[in-house]
């Protein structure tokens, strides 16, 4: 019978009654419940910012034709702004006008430029709300010189209907590319993206700094003595990998939840996710748990080498800021494949298996690749992960016993062809 | 029928630890292991389990290389203790024996069983972080028997323990001899040594210096310790040569005699001196030979 069941089950049971572990857990569903309900929120907060009245001094140098007519008709259509015009009055006197009253400020036009003068240039969204009412009464102010109607106007600013329908080579027909389903297709495929990256990261990070408290509370010896290295790095990896799983399970449960609310979050604003998630995309999710799994495996046997060289808890980040390094061109390589994931980039990207778990899954999500690919795909990711585990249960093996200093990369080499 | 460490050499990078090591252990005996600091003792001990490999040599337990034989079937207590500080006594116990091939039943069975031997039943749900060192000892060296292995290795087993509890191991030790099992354990305290062992080796600087049975050794080192005790003119011994004063007790005062020193004219010159009260020719003890063995080789 082998240890590593018995291995595996310490592993997870003596982590998951942690306080750690509950308490991250716990803030990563708050996050999420938390980054759902943001935008509301923000909105909410960034309403109160806006002013409910303007009271704008306009002095207009150009007598022939001018802006300001609009303006006074837009401040007699919308409540809360106030237009003075004060024509021909010295600039100076008018300011100090708007200074002694506390007015929102001093409108300067003269033919097409105008000019906000202020006492505050960093308010930008009074700043920015006095832009829209001046862009606003200009769009009238030469509608009205060409002798448009309200009608050519609209049509003006919708002249075409855009529509994407996408014909495979064999097809006759195509479909027409649903634009929602595109939309929250990328923005699950981002978040679950996201997902694989973090998970890489933190469960890397774990597995690296279990096995350096292995090694610092010197209970590495009597294992050594009784559990063979390999078995010990995959009870380890497993054990952690496990972990991962339930806490992953959990916040993505509760992401696809809000999003089934509608609650899409920063998601959704980032790319215009605003309708509820309308199915759940198992296709999807069980991408997303192979490629976790393949990523996982992959890099924590070589987190759990690295957690291996170094003798002390504290020095595991030094070491594994380069693997860190790794995850992150990963996940940036995975962003830049979103625009365009049939690119040579994004294929030559999602054959490497660094980069693979991530770039693969988004490509796989958002672009239907060739089976082929996906399968030489995961096929390279096995492969990796094999000799992954090869390469770094020889050097777990060595490292678990030595102390003192950490090895150079020379003597890792040296002590791997010993 | 006993472990053979063969000729065993292990270098590392440009230090040799040990050098052509060879010693038996019958089995059934109670080994001591002894050598100063860095003689090599620690890993002689983990060649002889197979964490280190040998770059030389060979270590066998009946006729058959160590890794031939499965898990459990030896208990190995190292030099530097080390537990999962934050499982629970009693967890972590069951977790050392599921390792060492016990199923759940027997785990649990004698993981309590052995917490009462050790009067540890009251800290069996506490952290290992919350016991005393002295505790934590205990639970590592029950770690290392629970399983009921035929070969016991334990390196300084008595550290850090208290007489009390010094007293409840040897007590488990020899409990164990009884049932026949194999025991090396290493240890600085010759007195510990000298108490419970029969057969013993000694190495210094990774080279054998010292190795067999005890009383043989003992035997073989001559009866050139003198006690003397008495009342007059205590110093007459200055003028005898080949006398040589250890040490000087409230009570008595010990020589050594060198070779060729007869005791007799000793004792005469003794009485002429005074009146005798105790005159005893003993043999050196375990300390003696070890001060002189290993100061020998420095």
């Amino acid at each position: 019978m082998s240890v590593i069941p018995v291995l595996v089950k310490r592993e997870f049971t003596s982590r998951v009654k942690g306080a750690a572990y509950i308490l991250t857990t716990l803030i990563g569903v708050l996050v999420f419940v938390g980054l759902s309900f943001l935008p509301p929120i923000m909105e909410r907060l960034s309403s109160t910012f806006v002013p409910k009245s303007i009271d704008l001094v306009v002095v207009d140098n150009d007598v022939e034709s001018s802006v300001l007519p609009f303006l006074v008709e837009l401040s007699q259509e919308r409540e809360g702004l106030a237009i003075r015009d004060l024509s021909g009055w010295d600039e100076r006197d008018a300011y100090r006008l708007v200074l002694d009253e506390q007015l929102a400020g001093l409108l300067l036009l003269d033919g097409p430029l105008a000019t906000l003068v202020t006492p505050d240039s960093k308010n930008v969204v009074l700043n920015d709300e006095i832009r829209n009412l001046v862009s606003q009464a200009a769009t009238r102010w030469k509608a009205a010189e060409l002798g448009l109607t309200q009608a050519e106007i609209e049509s003006l600013f919708h002249a075409v209907d855009f529509r994407i329908r996408e014909v495979a080579p064999e097809q006759e027909d195509g479909t027409e590319v649903d634009h929602v389903a595109q939309t929250q297709a990328t923005v699950l495929a981002y978040f679950l993206l996201f997902m694989i990256y973090m998970a890489l990261i933190m469960y890397g990070n774990m597995v690296a700094s279990g096995v350096a408290e292995e090694k610092s509370s010197r209970i590495m010896e009597v294992m050594v003595s009784t559990v063979k290295p390999v078995e010990l790095m995959f009870g380890k990896i497993i054990g952690v990998g496990a972990l991962g799983l339930v806490q992953f399970v959990i916040w993505i449960s509760t992401g696809l939840l809000m999003a089934f609310m509608g609650r899409t979050g920063l998601m959704g604003v980032m790319f215009g996710m605003t309708e509820p998630l309308r199915a759940l995309p198992l296709d999807s999710i069980l991408w997303f748990g192979l490629f976790f799994v393949l990523g996982y495996f992959f890099y924590a046997s070589i987190f759990a080498a690295a957690g291996a060289l170094v003798s002390r808890v504290e020095e595991v980040s030094q070491v594994v800021s380069l693997l860190m390094m790794f995850i992150v061109v990963g996940f940036f390589a995975a962003y830049i494949s979103f625009l365009n994931p049939n690119s040579s980039f994004a294929v030559t990207a999602s054959l490497i298996p660094f980069t693979a778990p991530m770039v693969m899954f988004a490509r796989i999500v958002l672009a239907d690749p060739p089976l082929l690919q996906v399968a030489v795909s995961v096929v390279i990711m096995l492969g990796s992960i094999i000799i992954g585990t090869w390469v770094s249960s020889k050097i777990y093996r060595l490292g678990i016993l030595l102390y003192g200093k950490r090895p150079s990369i020379r003597q890792v080499v040296q002590l791997l062809k010993g | 029928m006993s472990l053979v460490v063969a000729e065993i050499t292990k270098r590392f990078r440009d230090v040799t630890a040990v050098d052509h090591l060879s010693f038996t252990v019958r089995e059934g005996s109670l080994f001591g292991f002894l050598g100063p600091n860095g003689a090599g003792k620690t890993t002689t001990m983990r060649v002889t389990l197979g964490i280190l490999k040998p770059d030389e040599g060979s270590v066998t337990w009946q006729g058959r290389p160590m890794d031939r034989w499965g898990v459990g079937f030896y208990g190995y207590l190292p030099e530097e203790r080390g537990l999962y500080p934050k499982m629970r006594v009693a967890e972590h116990l069951e977790f050392l024996g599921r390792i060492h091939g016990l199923d759940k039943l027997k785990a649990r069975r004698e993981t309590a069983r052995w917490l009462d031997r050790f009067e540890l039943g009251q800290v069996r749900s506490k952290r290992i972080e919350e016991l005393s060192k002295g505790n934590q000892q205990k639970v590592q060296v029950i770690g290392t028997m629970l399983h009921d292995p035929q070969l016991l290795i334990l390196d300084e087993p008595f550290a850090g323990l208290d007489p009390v509890n010094t007293a409840l191991l040897k007590e488990v030790l020899l409990e164990a001899h009884g049932q026949g099992k194999t025991i090396i354990f290493s240890s600085h305290r010759m007195d510990q040594v000298e108490e419970i062992c029969q057969d013993i080796a000694l190495i210094n600087r990774g080279r054998l210096v010292l190795h067999g049975n005890l009383r043989e050794i003992k035997k073989s080192m001559g009866r050139q310790i003198l006690r003397l005790s008495l009342e007059g003119n205590s110093v007459f011994w200055a003028k005898i040569p080949g006398l040589q004063l250890l040490v000087e007790r409230a009570d008595y005062l010990e020589f050594r005699l060198a070779e060729g020193v007869d005791p007799n004219h000793v004792l005469k010159e003794a009485m002429d001196a005074g009146q005798v009260i105790r005159f005893e020719l003993v043999e050196p003890s375990l300390d003696q030979i070890f001060v002189e063995k290993v100061g020998e080789g420095a």
